[in-house]
């Protein structure tokens, strides 16, 4: 199939298939190309509750006091 | 004993650049199961519970008096203390430490606070496996 064979499909997408079709195909380039992938505007949302200091404390006060109940 | 788990591709459009360390893990409240995926998180300071498994669990947000302040994505969730049993098949149910958060947006997380601090892990993120083994496990 070529390019201008699948441009049209393409354009059809929804939004969010088209960024994702763009993540797809940069991945694929820069595994290709043994390179990390450029620089981007888009952003990426993080999950991981890192720099969670006060809260892992409590969680170990709950700990401790569970373990002399 | 280690027990091996394979990195699971969440986003099977992306395929290994979406590839997360997922690991089967029941959690327990009393007399309430339930066996959920959760992601071995080294990078989360503790676990993390979404809100409909502690209500699958039973939990009573109302009853949870500790409030946990998140960091990351989740700052703006309010979470609080909850403390349930955790069993990964083949172990001993350890007692787990989890902001128990508003949220759905995320998986459970097991963090260094207190799933770290119960077993070890070795990530073997290029070959697509990790491993857990009881904190006893040291050198075995």
């Amino acid at each position: 199939m070529t390019l201008a064979e699948l441009l049209p499909a393409l354009h059809g997408l929804a939004r969010s298939e088209k960024l994702l079709a763009i993540q797809v195909l940069a991945a694929d380039v820069a595994r290709e190309d043994g390179e990390t992938l450029p620089p981007s505007e888009a952003s990426y949302p993080v999950w991981s509750p890192y720099g969670a200091c006060d809260g892992a404390a409590t969680l170990m006060h709950m700990l401790e006091e569970e373990k002399t109940r | 004993m280690w027990k091996r788990f394979g990195y699971v591709e969440s986003e099977p459009l992306l395929g290994p650049a979406s590839a997360l360390p997922f690991a089967p893990i029941t959690l327990q409240a009393r007399d309430r199961s339930v066996q959920v995926s959760a992601l071995i998180d080294s990078g989360a300071t503790l676990n993390v519970l979404p809100y409909d498994v502690g209500l699958q669990l039973g939990a009573d947000w109302e009853a949870q008096v500790a409030p946990i302040r998140l960091g990351g994505n989740l700052a703006e969730s309010e979470a609080r203390g909850l403390i349930l049993s955790g069993r990964i098949e083949g172990f001993a149910p350890v007692r787990l430490a989890f902001a128990w958060s508003r949220s759905n947006s995320i998986p459970v997380i097991l963090g260094q606070t207190n799933f770290f601090l119960e077993f070890d892990v070795r990530f073997c993120r290029s070959q697509m496996f990790f491993e857990v083994a009881p904190r006893s496990s040291i050198g075995g």
